[in-house]
């Protein structure tokens, strides 16, 4: 479907080989910009979710085929104008304009931008490519930015605008003839064919027994390269099959996966224990790894180095702290209606509701409240409530509104309405769960399970 | 008639200036302008600092005491050793409270040197530290974080963000590159090169390429965001920011300091995953708070160079207070200056404290006030009923009537009222090192125990004190001669020296002699085991004697030695563990005085308000509202401030109340029978008034649930 005189084939095979399974994508790249005397849409847009390789790919094109492109990362622009700023000042640099020409007037809006991109570009016989990378993660966009600096393409000639996008909305640029390039998602053989450019070694590590031999150093051939890269398939298969399918499709999220998961799977190899052909069995006994989900679970401490540390001191609340949260708890998830009937010191009203028994079951059956989400509550109902639960009578002191101050300060309790905090009528809510409650009622030895509302 | 009359009142002060709609007004009996306030003393911009210091030194605070009869010598006297006593004990907690996060403070700069992006799969480095729901103790750690990773290691500039400095993320740009790029030494020539872009023109002052030529200019410097608050930061502006610098992380190295005071799986909840893909790190805990609390209890009540001590009621209420309300140690440091303070400030007797260490010029200072003051004392008292007991009629009339001989008395009894509190504080120091040597004991420290061994209630019998003996008495020779080690190294106490130190090396020379044949430990008689699975009485004995026998000789010669051990210690925790009421001058060197800490720490004020409001005859204490003792049930007067009679009605109502009900029941309370006691607008006025008073507490509010209701907003009693 596209003249082959466009691909040139030395080019694109050379990123291929670095970058594989995107060969459409690269073939509509080059047709879309070829060089110089080709003509060039206003505006491309290249979209595709997160790490699909849209970045990578159009960058190294463009520096390969040598065309004249300046590089935008939008996410790094705070504002518009810091935006509106970055590119003119970008645009200008790479054009290599003579200082002074720019600096005269600050560009403060697009339509300056435009006036001063007509200005630089207005002597450069070449086509210039103005990428926007990541133009969606720009913050506080006003509407109308995309599209104005869509028009930029078609305002001035020679220059066209590549928007990176992860996924666009129909018609974002408010014209209709942008050709789209889409990068679609690796499957499961794209992404295993990607992760075999980047294959780790089986460092062999010595058994106890034969320490003698240690001195001899293994050549690393080309044999141990086929071996390696063979189980490196393998092992990057059972991992998406079993783990990565369900929980970490995009690219870099399973090659994280496979780099938390190889060391410890290739140790039998590497003890020299187990031969790196019977996958299988190898497979078998490391089987439990892959029911585990630790190493798809996101987390700033690393799983193997939190292990390590679970036996360090925890800090706790002060006692009637944890009272307090657990009065807030419960006035967020019980209904107020039903207050009456769970804290009154007065126990004959309990029994006789519960002598009497429901009458009939709910019309509609009602959602689980601990599924609803915390309620809020004004803050009288909370402590009277924490009075009512607290195992001995203690005198009201500043002390407790220290502490719901601290609490509010800790966003263990949060502010649920727009009101200032001394006004009575302003509501607050619990933003903890369930477990961290129960833990802390536990700790303080008080039922909390007696008081919760069916 | 009242109505009349105001009428008349302002018939006569009609101001026509009133209805002019501009006008200069000059209040009356001021004509004359008020003279400028120019600076009348020169030379003082010339003092020298030093001067200034002289003169606030001059000026004593304290007030005269003893119904002003106080010399003006002692009270500069008792200015001048609260001074120096709080500035010692100042300077000890202050470097406690430096040294104790040393070791978290050495990890973290240990991170910061070698975090870098590489070693973290190009991820933020970041640092978690866990540092406790003690919100108060968060800006001094911080604090001491960044002077010691920007001054001591010179790492980099360290930006310490709060939540309140994150208002929106251009702000917190703002503050985070103005705080990074100024903190090196402030080389005025190159900050223009780094405002200024690439093509001259100038960047934003948000924009991270500012920080970005900084580190261009200064290689090898990290940059090192510390938030200090993380869970009231705003979520949103913490994963742009993190998302921010992981963009620009190839350009400035960051590094990422966390301050969790809760726990990592709710900072985790906090952020969007993708953020936190993007950090990488460790987690780094601080030493608990209780920790830090016994180090400086420690050190202000136990230890020998401490003079002032708490007594025990205000030593029970301020642990309580920390334990159940605060965890904060700043707010016990607060306490204790306040102890200090306020003693010195109405005790004119501290003053013998500033002598503790100089008793012989004592007697010069003491005025025939003081020493009438001194006879005042409740402990005096006992002293002298002590004494008579005693039949030492001599001496009683000694005390009540030869000043001179007071002063020396005092003189004794101060320098015995140290020793006591020395000697209490070495015995808990034993009994901890005692009990920490036994594997079976929950560890107590010494704050603990230190109000029950004032007050008396820790001695050789009590539960703690009877089972460390007992425990002691069934240890094998090993334990407890690592016991008595321990003991030896840690104090130095004249009765322990004498008596253990002998029975130390007797059991040592025992074991040495039992080694010969082969047993290295000795055991007690005492550890025989009682209990046993025969189940006649008989069968019982012999299983004993048994078990008897089978000690060898050393064993029972140290069984003995146990023994005597054993003694010695009951004796010496008898000795020394006896409550304070029996001293002479206790109240001078033991501050138990809870109200005015319970009034200046923990106020009440919900319940103070609400008081003032239903009973308002216990503040006025006026006698037309004061009911008599029998009809307590007299409630709401006309007699008493509309506020309250609205306040007492306000609490007999329902959730949404009623204007016109209460109204009506305002009028009728206020009007009396039939209006003879008030006319109706004014007492109108005043309902008016008493509601936007109501409002203002924050009691009701106007409510759209219902018209012409209001909604009743608190509750009495909470």
């Amino acid at each position: 479907m596209l003249p082959d005189e466009l691909l040139t084939d030395e080019l694109l095979s050379s990123i291929n080989d670095r970058l594989p399974c995107r060969v459409p994508q690269l073939q509509r790249l080059s047709a879309l910009i070829g060089d110089d005397d080709d003509y060039s849409p206003a505006s491309i847009v290249v979209h595709g979710l997160e790490a699909t390789g849209k970045t990578l790919i159009l960058k190294s094109f463009l520096e390969s085929s040598g065309s004249s492109f300046s590089w935008v990362p939008c996410h790094e622009c705070v504002t518009t104008r810091h935006l509106v700023e970055r590119i003119a000042a970008t645009v200008s640099e790479s054009i290599g304009i003579a200082e002074g020409a720019t600096s005269s007037a600050r560009c403060e809006n697009v339509s300056v931008l435009a006036v001063q991109l007509q200005q630089i570009l207005k002597e450069s016989q070449r086509k210039h490519f103005l990428v926007l990378d990541r133009t969606d993660r720009q913050r506080e966009a006003p509407p109308t930015l995309l599209a104005s600096l869509g028009r930029l393409g078609e305002m001035i000639p020679s220059l066209t605008v590549i928007f990176i996008v992860s996924v666009p909305r129909p018609r974002f640029l408010s014209s209709a003839e942008v050709p789209h390039i889409h990068f679609a998602p690796y499957n499961k053989e794209e992404s295993i064919k990607v992760l075999s450019k980047y294959v780790r070694r089986i460092t062999k590590i010595p058994s106890e027994g034969d320490q003698g031999e240690e001195e001899e150093e293994e050549e690393y051939t080309e044999d141990d390269a086929k071996e390696e890269l063979y189980v490196w398939e393998k092992f990057c298969g059972t991992v998406w099959d079993s783990l990565a399918k369900g929980a970490a499709r995009n690219i870099i999220q399973f090659r994280e996966a496979v780099d938390k998961m190889w060391l410890q799977f290739v140790q039998p190899i590497a003890k020299g224990e187990y031969g790196t052909r019977n996958y299988s069995s190898l497979y078998l006994l490391q089987k439990d790894m892959f029911r585990r989900e630790t190493n798809v679970i996101d987390s700033v401490i690393p799983a193997a180095a939190a292990g390590k540390m679970a036996a360090s001191k925890n800090h706790d609340l002060p006692y009637y702290s944890k009272f307090l949260l657990c009065a807030a708890y419960l006035s967020s998830y019980n209904p107020a209606r039903q207050d009456s009937l769970f804290f009154m010191k007065a126990n004959d009203f309990k029994k006789k509701r519960r002598g009497g028994g429901r009458g009939r079951p709910a019309k509609n059956r009602k959602i689980h409240r601990r599924l609803l989400g915390p309620q809020a509550w004004p803050l009288e109902r909370m402590l009277a409530i924490f009075y009512a639960i607290l195992p001995h009578p203690i005198t009201s002191a500043v002390d407790i509104q220290t502490q719901v101050a601290t609490l509010t300060s800790l966003r263990l309790l949060t502010k649920a309405s727009a009101t200032d905090v001394l006004e009575a009528s302003t509501k607050w809510r619990v933003n903890v769960g369930w477990d961290y409650i129960r833990g802390v009622a536990r700790n303080v030895k008080f039922d909390i399970e007696d008081f919760i509302a069916e | 008639m009242e109505r009349t009359s105001s009428q008349e009142l302002q018939d006569d002060e009609f101001d026509p200036q009133e209805h002019q709609a501009c006008y200069i007004f000059t209040p009356e009996g001021r004509n004359d302008r008020p003279s400028k306030r120019r600076r009348t003393v020169k030379s003082k911009g010339k003092q020298s600092e030093a001067e200034i210091a002289l003169e606030f030194s001059d000026q004593c605070p304290f007030p005269v005491l003893l119904n002003g009869s106080e010399s003006e010598e002692t009270v500069k006297l008792r200015y001048e050793a609260y001074c120096r006593l709080w500035g010692e004990q100042e300077a000890r907690t202050n470097a406690i409270l430096d040294s104790f996060n040393n070791k978290t403070l050495d990890d973290v700069s240990e991170f910061v040197k070698n975090a870098t992006a590489e070693s973290y799969d190009g991820k933020i480095p970041t640092a978690l530290i866990l540092a406790g729901p003690n919100i108060a103790s968060h800006t001094p750690l911080f604090e001491q974080l960044a002077s010691r990773i920007r001054d001591e290691d010179r790492t980099g500039p360290v930006v310490v963000l709060t939540s309140k400095d994150a208002t929106n993320l251009k702000s917190t740009l703002k503050k985070l590159i103005k705080d990074a790029t100024q903190q090196d030494e402030g080389l005025d020539d190159e900050d223009d090169e780094v405002i200024v872009g690439r093509k001259g023109a100038r960047l934003l002052n948000y924009d991270l390429q500012i920080l970005q030529n900084w580190c261009k200019l200064h290689e090898g410097q990290k940059v090192i965001i510390a938030i200090q608050d993380t869970e009231a930061f705003d979520g949103n502006i913490l994963s742009d920011l993190v998302s921010l610098f992981s963009a620009y992380l190839n350009r400035i190295p960051f590094v990422l300091l966390m301050g969790i005071a809760t726990s990592v799986e709710i900072f985790h909840e906090k952020l969007p995953k993708s953020s936190i893909r993007l950090m990488q790190g460790d987690k780094f805990d601080v030493e608990r708070a209780e920790e830090c609390l016994a180090q400086i209890f420690n050190d202000s009540m136990v230890s020998d160079k401490s003079v002032l001590r708490f007594g025990a009621s205000v030593c029970d209420f301020l642990l309580e207070r920390y334990r159940d309300h605060t965890q904060s140690i700043q707010a016990f440091v607060g306490a204790l200056r306040y102890a200090y303070m306020s003693h010195f400030y109405a005790n004119p007797l501290s003053i013998i404290l500033g002598f503790v260490d100089d008793l012989v010029n004592l007697k010069d200072v003491l005025t025939t006030e003081h020493v009438e003051a001194i006879r005042n004392v409740s402990s005096f008292r006992r002293f002298v009923e002590r004494k008579l007991a005693d039949s030492d009629i001599a001496e009683v009339s000694k005390l009540l009537e030869d000043d001179d001989h007071v002063r020396s008395v005092v003189a004794v009894s101060a320098a015995e009222c140290r020793s006591y509190a020395i000697e209490v504080g070495q015995a808990l120091l034993v009994l901890e090192i005692a009990r920490s040597c036994q594997a079976n004991q929950t560890r107590i420290p010494r704050y603990e125990l230190y109000a029950k061994a004032l007050s008396g209630e820790l001695h050789g019998s009590t539960p703690i004190v009877r089972d460390l003996l007992l425990s002691m008495k069934k240890m094998n020779s090993s334990s407890l001669l690592n016991l008595l080690d321990k003991i030896a190294a840690e104090v130095q106490v004249p009765y322990l020296v004498e008596n253990l130190l002998p029975l130390r090396e007797s059991i040592r020379a025992l074991v040495e002699q039992s080694e010969e044949t082969g047993k290295t430990t000795l055991t007690s008689e005492f550890n025989v085991t009682k209990s046993t699975l025969r189940a006649t009485a008989v069968s019982k004995r012999i299983w004993l004697g048994e078990q008897k026998s089978s000690l060898t000789k050393q064993d029972t010669e140290y069984s003995k030695l146990v023994q005597q051990v054993h003694d010695a210690a009951e004796a010496y925790f008898g000795a020394s563990l006896k409550g304070l009421q029996e001293l002479f001058l206790h109240e001078l060197f033991f501050y138990d005085l809870i109200s005015p800490h319970r009034d200046v720490f923990a106020p009440r004020s919900r319940s103070t308000v609400e008081r003032a409001l239903s009973h308002p005859q216990d503040y006025l204490g006026c006698d037309c509202c004061t009911t008599d003792g029998d009809d307590e049930e007299a409630g709401i007067k006309s007699t008493q401030p509309p506020a309250s009679i609205i306040y007492q009605l306000y609490l007999e109502s329902g959730a949404l109340i009623n204007i016109f009900d209460l109204w009506s029941a305002f009028y009728q309370v206020v009007g009396g029978d039939d209006g003879e006691d008030c006319d109706e607008a004014t007492a109108q006025a005043l309902f008016y008034r008493v509601l936007a008073e109501m409002r203002f507490l924050g009691l009701v509010k106007y409510t759209k649930k219902k018209t012409d209701h209001l909604a009743k907003l608190a509750w009495k009693g909470l």
